[in-house]
């Protein structure tokens, strides 16, 4: 495949189309050829980043989901509608930040934005 | 009415005898045993209600868990020795509770999963288990694919049927213990609802607060806490998914 994998999912905000997310973070965590733990990791990062926004997002609001697949490396953006800047002494903050390589979360043009990155942890192991 | 205790004490004294008459037939499928054990049936009857409206949420009709209910009440009462000193309903709980669970197992399996990806349960199971131990990790998907002669989209939709037969069935029992996790304490300083959460943590069982603890606090990998607690780890991402959402759901109950 020549370009970047990439696949965008854009959703209404409500709790339903949380399990969408979570199926296409599998299927791209295993194009970017990440072990399955790191694979479930995927699953239950985006959950928690997808519910968070959704969280904070107005009814109706649009979520956009894209996650992009590279060797050994998977990146998910989440972003929605809102105003408030994601506190980093949450729960969920700890909880997103044991489960990605790397997190950031920023708000601007008042969208909420979560960027993840996970890498795979036993590269040459 | 002459006050609840006395017919509290009367039921007792009448189970009692029940008990006592029905310990000493034999052979065990005379019609004074059936009788016998039918009047105790109904007598518990109640009990299984009860046990079984815990379940009444998931989806299955109320009267079919209390039937499969009363086959492990009747186990139960075919186990019982009256001479042990324990009363007949606190022996005849998990009896009961486990045929419900059954139910549900079964239902689970049978129902909402095609049998092509059931099938492949087993045998994914197996290649996980072997690969990680070869890999000295957990394998990619490619890998399992390879390993189970068939198309990566077939070990993703199996992974994904077993998460949502997880979902849909229910937890094993889980045992309580006295593990001490002196990194949620550190951990928690650094967190605003340190003060609703902790009494959360508190309250999980131990096996999931200690998966909960090595994954989020420690951060283990899931391999890692596999290995530890001797499980799979499709398993510990199972707890891990199920004890998130139950969490955050108390969290927002609390904001709310």
């Amino acid at each position: 495949m020549s370009g970047p994998d990439e696949v965008r999912l854009s959703f209404e905000a409500d709790t339903r189309n949380i399990a969408l997310t979570r199926t296409l973070a599998a299927a791209m965590a295993a194009r970017a050829d990440l072990p399955i733990d790191q694979l479930e990791d995927a699953r239950l990062a985006v959950d928690e980043a997808v519910t968070q926004v959704i969280a904070s997002a107005p009814a109706g609001a649009e979520v956009v989901c894209i996650m992009s697949a590279a060797p050994g490396e998977l990146s998910i953006t989440v972003s929605a509608p809102g105003t408030q800047e994601p506190s980093q002494s949450t729960f969920s903050w700890m909880v997103l930040s044991a489960l990605v390589s790397s997190l950031d979360a920023h708000v601007a043009d008042g969208r909420v934005t979560f960027m993840l990155l996970i890498e795979r942890a036993d590269v040459d192991a | 009415m002459t006050g609840s205790s006395s017919w509290t004490d009367e039921r007792r004294a009448r189970e009692h005898e029940l008990l006592l008459r029905l310990s000493a037939i034999t052979p065990a499928d005379s019609s004074e045993y059936n009788a016998i054990r039918d009047e105790l049936v109904t007598m518990h009857l109640p009990l299984v209600r009860h046990l079984a409206r815990k379940y009444s949420d998931r989806g299955e009709p109320f009267e079919d868990l209390v039937q499969v209910g009363t086959v492990g009440l009747i186990t139960a009462l075919d186990r019982f020795d009256n001479e042990r000193g324990t009363e007949l309903a606190s022996f005849a709980g998990p009896y009961i509770t486990g045929e419900i669970r059954r139910h549900f197992r079964d239902k689970a399996w049978s129902v909402r999963i095609p049998r092509s990806l059931q099938e492949l349960q087993g045998p994914l199971a197996a290649a996980t288990e072997k690969l990680t131990r070869d890999l000295n990790r957990s394998p990619t998907v490619a890998e399992l694919a390879t390993a189970l002669s068939v198309p990566e989209d077939v070990v993703l939709d199996a992974m994904e049927a077993r998460h949502s037969y997880a979902a849909s069935s229910l937890d094993e029992a889980l045992e309580a213990g006295t593990l001490s996790l002196p990194s949620i304490d550190k951990a928690l300083e650094r967190i605003d609802e340190r003060e609703t959460l902790e009494p959360l943590l508190q309250a999980l069982p131990e096996r999931e607060r200690l998966i909960l603890t090595r994954r989020f606090f420690d951060e283990w990998s899931q391999r890692q806490i596999a290995d530890e607690l001797g499980i799979s780890q499709m398993h510990v991402s199972r707890i891990l998914a199920r004890t998130l959402t139950h969490l955050r759901n108390e969290l927002k109950d609390t904001r709310d």
